[in-house]
């Protein structure tokens, strides 16, 4: 997995490639909360490149997820390919987040 | 330990129709087995979403296995093998931990709100889903689980 992080103004994109699994769900999982208690309040996870996310991944997500809640910030996803949205189907994910069809409408509708 | 499978040698012979790893209980041991599902699966000209599939269940069971199997702190071999058919990929995995019966859970679909979401049972949720078929036998010591995929014609 790898992460790459932009800076869109107030807006952080953060780029995820690769598996979300039970290897790299840890270090996904802590650079958004690195990010959030950062200050980072608005941040979006851009999934176009993620071959698949296990249920290490949803966790972290989750964990995540409530933290922006908690500190009154937003933490939004973008670009989920059908077979990642399949997951997010099945996990019933798909209404406990903000999700952009893809990046550029996320950077207008947040910035 | 055995490491997957070396496709220089394979020349004019096909790929082997199984192939078997042996990792320890350890997560970062995990990795080894997404590269040889990986491999096996372009060996034989598996759908990458099959292959994706499979690799995402041996991540739920061994991931389970790994953090919940075992009550004493040394290490334990887990043995996986993945077996390619006419009509179906195959993966089997052997461990000597707890007894578990995936088949016998019953993970709710998860529907509460953010802040009450549980994750717990998620990861066979995927697995059934995900699966055409779980069978798991205890035999001894040692837990055998088995996750099917059905292939179409031709792969």
């Amino acid at each position: 997995m790898e992460i790459a992080e932009l800076q869109a103004g107030q807006l952080t994109i953060v780029e995820v490639k690769g598996r979300i699994d039970s290897s790299t769900a840890n270090v996904f999982g802590e650079r958004l909360t690195g990010l959030i208690k950062a200050g980072r309040s608005r941040v979006v996870v851009d999934l176009k490149h993620i071959i698949y996310i296990s249920s290490a991944g949803f966790r972290a997500l989750l964990i995540a997820r409530r933290l922006a809640e908690e500190t009154n910030g937003t933490l939004a996803l973008c670009s989920l390919s059908a077979e990642v949205q399949r997951l997010f189907d099945l996990a019933a994910f798909t209404d406990l987040f903000v999700i952009y069809p893809s990046r550029e409408e996320g950077l207008t509708k947040l910035s | 330990m055995q490491a997957g499978f070396d496709l220089g040698s394979m020349k004019g012979a096909g790929p082997p129709s199984k192939v078997m790893l042996v990792i320890q209980n350890r997560i970062a041991e995990m990795q080894k087995v997404v590269e040889l599902v990986e491999q096996f699966g372009a060996a034989h000209g598996v759908p990458q979403a099959v292959t994706n599939d499979l690799n995402q269940s041996l991540d739920e069971l061994l991931n389970n296995t790994i953090s919940y199997g075992y009550e004493d702190q040394r290490s334990h071999d887990i043995i996986i093998s993945l077996l390619h058919t006419k009509h179906q990929l195959i993966a089997e995995i052997q461990d000597d931990g707890k007894i578990f019966d995936p088949r016998k859970t019953n993970p709710a679909i998860p529907s509460s709100p953010l802040q009450s979401r549980k994750i717990g049972g998620l990861g066979l949720h995927f697995v059934k889903s995900l699966m055409d078929d779980l069978r798991y036998t205890r035999v001894g010591q040692r837990n055998t689980t088995t996750i099917m995929k059905n292939l179409q014609e031709g792969t």
